[in-house]
């Protein structure tokens, strides 16, 4: 049993054929997409011009995009005022993402080069919430760290990392995973999480079958035998 | 597969906030009208736009994206997904169409499990008909074994995500159920024990789910007697449960519970070969090809009723006593051959009753599949997201140089790019643009300005994986679409829609001749085809009309100048029995909307009339019939001329001949649409909307773009892959529901 099997390319574009999934299931996935990533005047225009009712209300992803404007650049106050405007449950209930956005603060108080407050800050704030918990103990050395190197150039890129822009998305993403949870809507965009059943889909099967692979580029591969399929990962 | 139809059962109009209400037809012609997407409804408020940027359009009430009418459809009842619910009501009535009438003897037959809904292939899962051999059976198999060889004895009706949804919203789809397609294989569950497989010592019960020992002597391994379901587990259920209660009247019970490969001989129990693993009760050991096994604690005699399940996400068996866990024992299980639910008694008059799901189980098994169900997608999902390498091969480069962590940031892209071109390929202009710039703004799309976010924060994620980052062939990224090539190609397919040939032909000529000369020109030939079509059916039309104009004069209301713009599109509802019509208040234009008889009922079609200035200042009975008389003699003759011009065009070329033929079969009929079967279906709406796809998927691919959206493609990909892995017995892939997971919103 453990043989490998062979699908062959018309066998497989038969089967393809035969998913059932509509264009209205995929609209709703692009309104899923476009919700939860806030592009908000997309999603209004999707929403008349594909008759989809959103998920939400506009001016929630509007909202939600301020705050993550204003962490990417940079503005951790304000993100933590508007955070508490909109819910101040999200920040108390959430310890772990209060204090990455602390440690956010933090980092932008190094970045700018403000040591003196930086250090204030630290003492004040950080430093009792590190007592806490060893994890955010540990973050708190990361941080702390980007004071011992004069150049950033010089320090290990584990440290330097958190002065990246990776860095401020990703405590805009969590901050939006919150608020999006607090509207017990969905967090993780669906259409994400297809692309990665995707990928293990395809990565399982390939172990123990052969089968045409999707072509990102095309969509719906030739028919010539030679071309085949550009693999989805090899 | 633009000619593939669907049927929704559902008119479209029962959703329109602006449906009218139509009154019980009166005669057999009568239209059973629905609400017209291309058309507006004075009825509503909304106000009204001569230029609707979408490809398909609903009304101006945005609650559904249908851009025609519903659509006719040759198959039955629409599929769906199963709720829960309605699984369990689909499998009662696939149950009771499969066995009528039983015989009082067999049990009757059981819905599926619920606690099997878990399983993204529950729609495959059938309990057994307890009859041998049941008809049921026999087809199942055939199916399946068709499935193995890829070969088909019927096809089922395809779902083209491409073309418009027509299916009625989702709460009223859901009562739908959902049928076995025939290329997939009907995967029957066991429910009774076997009786081929069991020990002659052994008596099954009419029902087949009690078992007794009739052995005269017993205690000893020569006597041990066991048994067998006759249909294996199929591991596409993800998590396989039942439960055998101890109901012996023996003073000595030894009793075991497990499962078995096909090729266990029926002298030994449970546990004792290779390939076979059972719970023993007199001692309270499990084992699997061992006799003695080992301890598993607890032991069980009568009155217990212990549960065996198998979970094929981690190939391991779990037992429960009295509706409590004790625990997960044994690897391997199922991984290299199809396995029975098995039984073993050892002494005279000792019985067990199984319970294969037919009656409410002691153990919570619903909970414990839902937990496995989501620990499994959270694994899943736990996996890191790679995007194909070669698509941007210059960030691949830059992602070799700085490693970074893999987050859904990096993908940013590519997925934006995704959803760009499934919106550009269905024509949602602003929609498009509007993401465009919000993309570019926020950096979620390759830089075009030096000023834009660097690349850096989007590093490619294949990167630490062992992939080549190093694209094997690069193939460069087509161009964002420019939002007019949008705008333009929605206009053409709307045209199409409208059943405005004329504009779609000289719009496309000037602006993408490439697709009017691909293949031969058929795409110039069929558009052609569908302007004869549109003439037969205006001539049709003004036949009718004449006809109406006769009989009931004074009805139709016609306001002076009807038809006169045929741009200024106005909905002209056909009330009761169609024959009576609404024209808006400014009596700008005129759509006769027409839906056909039996095949077609729900597909009304606006046919567009050529205003004719003689009919404007006509008041009287008389003289509007005349005029109708004449009008309707110049449109038909201007059909057969056109019809005529096609012929002799296209005498010389044998490959187009088929269509044309089956085109001018509407020649024979008076009235088309009313004429259902064919002549229906080569002028419905239906048509229109599939000649408007297909221009669509030309003009898309003379761009050199796919035919069908990219994400179409991986969804359907991803769909395949899945149901490959879960037959194959991929208990993880079995609990992936991709409809639960990204279509129920």
């Amino acid at each position: 049993m453990p043989q490998r099997t062979k699908i062959r390319k018309d066998e497989w574009e038969r089967r393809l054929h035969e998913v059932q999934v509509t264009k209205g299931d995929l609209n709703r996935l692009i309104m899923d997409y476009l919700v939860i990533e806030g592009y908000k005047s997309a999603a209004q225009e999707f929403s008349d011009e594909a008759g989809i009712v959103p998920p939400v209300d506009f001016e929630s992803i509007e909202s939600r995009m301020v705050i993550r404007e204003a962490l990417q650049r940079g503005d951790v106050e304000e993100a933590i005022t508007r955070v508490n405007d909109l819910n101040p449950e999200i920040l108390d209930t959430n310890p772990s993402l209060y204090f990455h956005l602390q440690q956010q603060k933090l980092i932008e108080y190094i970045r700018q080069g403000r040591i003196a407050e930086a250090l204030q800050f630290a003492q004040d704030e950080l430093a009792p919430r590190g007592e806490e918990s060893p994890e955010f103990l540990a973050e708190l050395e990361r941080t702390m760290a980007l004071l011992a190197f004069d150049s950033s150039l010089s320090a290990p890129s584990a440290i330097t990392d958190l002065l990246s822009p990776a860095q401020r998305m990703k405590t805009a993403g969590e901050v939006n995973a919150a608020i999006l949870e607090s509207f017990s809507q969905g967090k993780e965009v669906k259409l994400v999480q297809l692309l990665r059943l995707l990928c293990w889909g395809e990565s399982m099967l390939s172990e123990r079958a052969d089968f045409p692979k999707v072509d990102v580029h095309g969509g719906v591969s030739s028919d010539d035998g030679t071309g085949e399929v550009t693999p989805m990962h090899e | 597969m633009t000619q593939d139809h669907r049927a929704t059962g559902i008119p479209n109009g029962v959703r329109g906030s602006s449906t009218v209400a139509s009154s019980p037809p009166t005669r057999h012609t009568a239209r059973s009208f629905t609400h017209s997407s291309v058309l507006f409804n004075p009825g509503t408020a909304y106000p009204y736009t001569t230029y609707e940027p979408r490809v398909i359009r609903v009304d101006s009430a945005r609650n559904t994206d249908v851009a025609c009418p519903q659509s006719s459809s040759v198959s039955p009842t629409r599929a769906r997904r199963p709720s829960a619910t309605d699984v369990r009501a689909l499998s009662a009535q696939r149950s009771s169409v499969a066995h009528i009438p039983a015989p009082t003897t067999e049990p009757a037959p059981f819905s599926r499990p619920s606690y099997l809904e878990h399983s993204a292939l529950r729609h495959l899962l059938q309990t057994e008909s307890p009859s041998l051999p049941p008809p049921r059976k026999a087809e199942s198999t055939a199916v399946r074994a068709d499935y193995t060889v890829g070969r088909r004895v019927q096809r089922s009706p395809s779902y083209d995500s491409d073309e418009d949804d027509m299916s009625p919203p989702r709460e009223v789809r859901k009562s739908t159920p959902l049928p076995v397609t025939t290329s997939s294989p009907a995967l029957l569950l066991p429910t009774r024990w076997s009786d081929e497989y069991r020990s002659p010592h052994l008596t099954v019960c009419s029902d087949g789910r009690e078992l007794i020992y009739q052995g005269t002597t017993g205690g000893s391994d020569k006597d041990v007697a066991p048994a067998r379901t006759a249909v294996p587990v199929p591991p596409a259920c993800g998590i396989f449960y039942y439960e055998v209660e101890i109901t012996s009247k023996a003073s000595k019970n030894r009793v075991s519970v497990g499962f078995i490969g096909q090729d266990v001989k029926m002298s030994r129990l449970p546990g004792w070969e290779k390939n076979s693993w059972g719970y023993h009760g007199d001692n309270g050991t499990i084992c699997s090809g061992d006799k003695n096994g080992t301890s598993f604690g607890s032991t069980f005699g009568v009155g217990d009723i212990i549960g065996c399940g198998v979970d094929f996400t981690q190939n391991k068996v779990f037992y429960t006593k009295n509706g409590a866990l004790l625990g997960t024992v044994f690897d391997n299980v199922g991984k290299d051959c199809d396995i029975f639910p098995a039984v073993g008694l050892c002494h005279p008059n000792e019985s067990i009753h199984a319970n294969f799901g037919q009656d409410p189980f002691k153990y919570d098994i619903e909970d414990h599949v839902l937990q496995q169900r989501n620990q499994t997608w959270a694994k899943i999902q736990s996996t890191p997201l790679k995007w194909p390498a070669d698509k941007f091969p210059e960030r691949s480069t830059d992602a070799l140089a700085s490693p970074s962590s893999v987050t859904d940031e990096s993908v940013k892209i590519p997925v934006n790019e995704l959803v760009l071109s499934y919106l550009s390929h269905h024509g949602y202009a602003r929609a498009t643009r509007a993401l465009e710039a919000q993309c570019r703004a926020r950096g979620g799309l390759p830089a075009r300005t030096p000023s834009a976010i660097s690349a850096e924060d989007y590093v490619m994620v294949n990167v630490g994986h062992g992939l080549s980052t190093i694209p094997s062939k690069p193939t460069p990224i087509p161009p964002p679409v420019p939002a007019d090539d949008i705008e333009l190609r929605t206009r053409i397919v709307q045209s199409v829609i409208a059943g405005d040939v004329d504009t779609a032909l000289s719009e496309t000529r000037n602006h993408f001749p490439r697709v009017l000369e691909a293949d031969a020109g058929l795409m110039l030939f069929k558009l052609r085809c569908r302007k004869f079509v549109e003439l037969v059916l205006e001539a049709a039309e003004l036949k009718k009309k004449r006809a109406t104009g006769e009989n009931e004069m004074g009805v139709g209301a016609y306001g002076p100048g009807w038809g006169l713009d045929s741009l200024d599109r106005v909905e002209v509802m056909g009330t009761l029995d169609g024959m009576g019509m609404d024209v808006d208040e400014e009596g700008a234009g005129l759509d006769m909307n027409t839906s056909t008889g039996t095949s077609m009922s729900s597909t009304p079609i606006s046919v567009k009339l050529t205003p004719t200035p003689s009919v404007v200042s006509l008041a009287s009975t008389a003289s509007w019939a005349s005029a109708a008389a004449a009008q309707y003699a110049s449109a038909l003759e201007k059909a057969v001329a056109y019809g005529q011009e096609l012929e002799s065009d296209y005498k010389n070329r044998p490959e187009v001949r088929a269509i044309f033929k089956r085109t001018s079969v509407i020649m024979a009929y008076d009235d088309p649409l009313g004429a259902g079967g064919d002549a229906a279906e080569v002028a419905g709406q239906a048509a229109r909307v599939a000649l408007a796809t297909e221009l669509n998927q030309a003009i898309l691919q003379s761009q050199g773009r796919p035919a069908q959206p990219l994400l179409d493609r991986l969804y359907r990909q991803t769909a395949v892959c899945l149901t490959q892995l879960a037959l194959m017995g991929n208990g993880a892939a079995a609990f992936a529901d991709m409809p639960k997971e990204f279509l129920d919103v």
